[in-house]
């Protein structure tokens, strides 16, 4: 009667073969799955090479990028930028952040003006960014920082508010100066929405900084994607966006392992 | 030293702002605890226990009254008034060494003595061995004993406990208890013990003041002069005839509800 093909047998097998990826198993399968579908979708010629290039012309033209060496000069552009960007942001967020947490004067005076800002796209600083400081580095580090700055701030001060009350009773009653309430306290119970911020962070850093180079650069990962439109190079196109997509992915991994060693017994 | 840790509280009512108008959470109260007592508070739930206790903390402000502790308004925490909560509240990102450390850096000392004594504190709780670990690798009953080391080694002359080991399983209770008498029983500080099992009550006290429904006041005082360590069985005599009276006061017995 029962159908072999039926959902209710496949399923758990299905199941169980993802269950048994773990680690890299699991993001290499689905790669691997998408690289063949792409691999087939190009080979069969359903779209024109120069509107989706196939795996491998997208392979050669990051191998040309490399060897011609503008793809190590455009990397260590961005990641400078973003860095500096990231660096600026994140030490004025949570400074911030403990500030308007902890200071109710500077609450009241900031907080109102910086949750209006938040909805800002960071692409729409890009423009005013340029008028105030031309199209070099110092644009750059503004869309960055100032989109990162907002993030960390936000997590930071909601951190501050969420503090359990039962560690400031604890401290208080143990004869902790304010002082010492602060930073011995106060802080690490704010730390895991500080890193959660600054993980967030790093994301937004990236992603306001290829739109500040989209437009407006003469070097760096986004200018060269612009450039490559200009001469309709969807292969190089390729090639640039699954860089960033890698550099993104490691930068993340690198910063959520060091959030776990920072915020220890913060479990999950 | 001898007289200190004197607490009373005199007609303190407290009010919280509820969503229509004030809420009386404790209606005014009176309660004298004498210099190294240690009683007993029990009552339903929602009686204002705790409220009270965060009074004495001087975490929250009573409405009405006054609290002093040997002559001197409670304005706010202060260390020589320790709490022991419930949920322990150590502090994850120190060790239970650290959290010892925490309590005893108001003194000042220098290092080798701070860690020393913090040592000293872990071992009278028997956890030398654990100074090391983080709150989160220790099981309720290591947590408690770390908060209790804690407190004492910041040297409190009043100590608030709010239902201590209420989330601990029988074996370990018994354990505290005597853990928390020999300590006490060294240190010398005025308890206030809230509870809601009045065994504990009994087993422990030299006093147990039961609580009204809320707003709670104190409705009956039991002094309980008995030597420790103590046992229902063998103290059946003095000690059942209270607890059959507590248990009515708690919960009484209507005709009503025998059908
Ligand atoms: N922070 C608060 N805000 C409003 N109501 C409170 C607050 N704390 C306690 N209450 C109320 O006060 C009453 C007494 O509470 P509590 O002292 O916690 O009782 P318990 O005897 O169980 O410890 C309860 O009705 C409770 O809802
Ligand atoms: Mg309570």
């Amino acid at each position: 009667m029962a159908d072999p093909a039926s959902p209710r047998r496949v399923r758990p097998l299905l199941a169980m073969g993802l269950a048994g990826a773990t680690g890299l198993g699991r993001p290499l399968l689905s790669f691997g799955f998408i690289l063949m579908l792409w691999f087939f979708v190009t080979a069969a010629g359903l779209v024109p090479e120069q509107i989706f290039p196939s795996p491998l012309s997208v392979w050669q033209a990051g191998v040309e990028m490399a060897e011609n060496g503008t793809l190590a000069t455009d990397l260590a552009v961005s990641m400078r930028r973003a860095a500096t960007g990231f660096a600026i942001g994140s030490v004025l967020g949570v400074t911030l952040g403990l500030l308007t947490g902890r200071v109710a004067l500077v609450r009241a005076l900031l907080n109102p003006f910086l949750t209006l800002l938040r909805p800002i796209p960071a692409i729409a600083l890009v423009p005013v960014a340029i008028v105030w400081f031309g199209i070099g580095e110092g644009s750059k580090y503004f869309v960055v920082s100032y989109t990162v700055f907002l993030t960390v701030w936000f997590n930071t001060h909601h951190g501050m508010e969420y503090i359990p009350e039962i560690y400031l009773r604890a401290s208080r009653s143990l004869g902790a100066s304010r002082q010492r309430e602060f930073l011995t306290v106060v802080i690490p119970a704010a730390a895991p929405h500080i890193v959660a911020g600054l993980r967030l962070g790093v994301a937004l850093a990236f992603l306001s900084l290829v739109a500040a180079e989209l437009s407006g650069a003469s070097s760096g990962l986004g200018y060269r994607l612009q450039e490559a439109r200009q001469y309709i190079r969807t292969d190089r196109m390729f090639a640039l966006l699954i860089l960033l997509g890698a550099l993104g992915a490691c930068v993340d991994l690198l910063v959520r392992w060091a959030g776990r060693k920072l915020v220890h017994w913060q479990q999950g | 030293m001898a007289m200190s840790g004197h607490v009373r509280v005199d007609q303190v009512s407290i009010t919280f702002k509820g969503k229509e108008g004030p809420v009386t959470a404790l209606a005014p109260t009176t309660l004298h605890l004498a210099p190294g007592s240690f009683t007993a508070l029990i009552g339903p739930s929602g009686c204002g226990k705790s409220t009270l206790m965060n009074a004495i903390a001087g975490f929250v402000t009573p409405a009405s009254g006054a609290i002093t502790l040997d002559g001197t308004g409670i304005s706010g925490p202060r260390p020589d008034v320790g709490v022991i909560f419930q949920q322990y509240a150590l502090f994850p990102w120190f060790t239970a060494l650290g959290n010892v450390k925490f309590a005893l850096k108001r003194l000042g000392l220098p290092k080798a003595e701070l860690q020393d004594r913090a040592m000293a504190a872990l071992e009278e709780v028997n956890l030398a061995d654990h100074a090391r670990k983080f709150p989160q690798e220790l099981s309720g009953g290591m947590k408690q004993r770390v908060a209790i080391a804690r407190t004492f080694a910041s040297g409190p002359k009043v100590l608030l406990m709010d239902e201590p080991f209420g989330a601990l399983d029988a074996q370990t209770r018994i354990v505290m208890h005597r853990l928390l008498i020999d300590i006490w029983q060294k240190h010398r500080a005025t308890v206030l013990f809230v509870t809601h099992d009045v065994d504990e009550a009994l087993l422990l006290a030299d006093r147990v003041c039961v609580m009204s429904q809320a707003p709670g006041r104190i409705l009956r005082d039991y002094p309980l002069d008995l030597p420790r360590p103590r046992s229902l069985r063998a103290q059946a005599e003095v000690l059942l005839p209270i607890r059959e009276e507590i248990i009515e006061l708690l919960h009484p017995t209507s005709p009503h509800s025998r059908a």
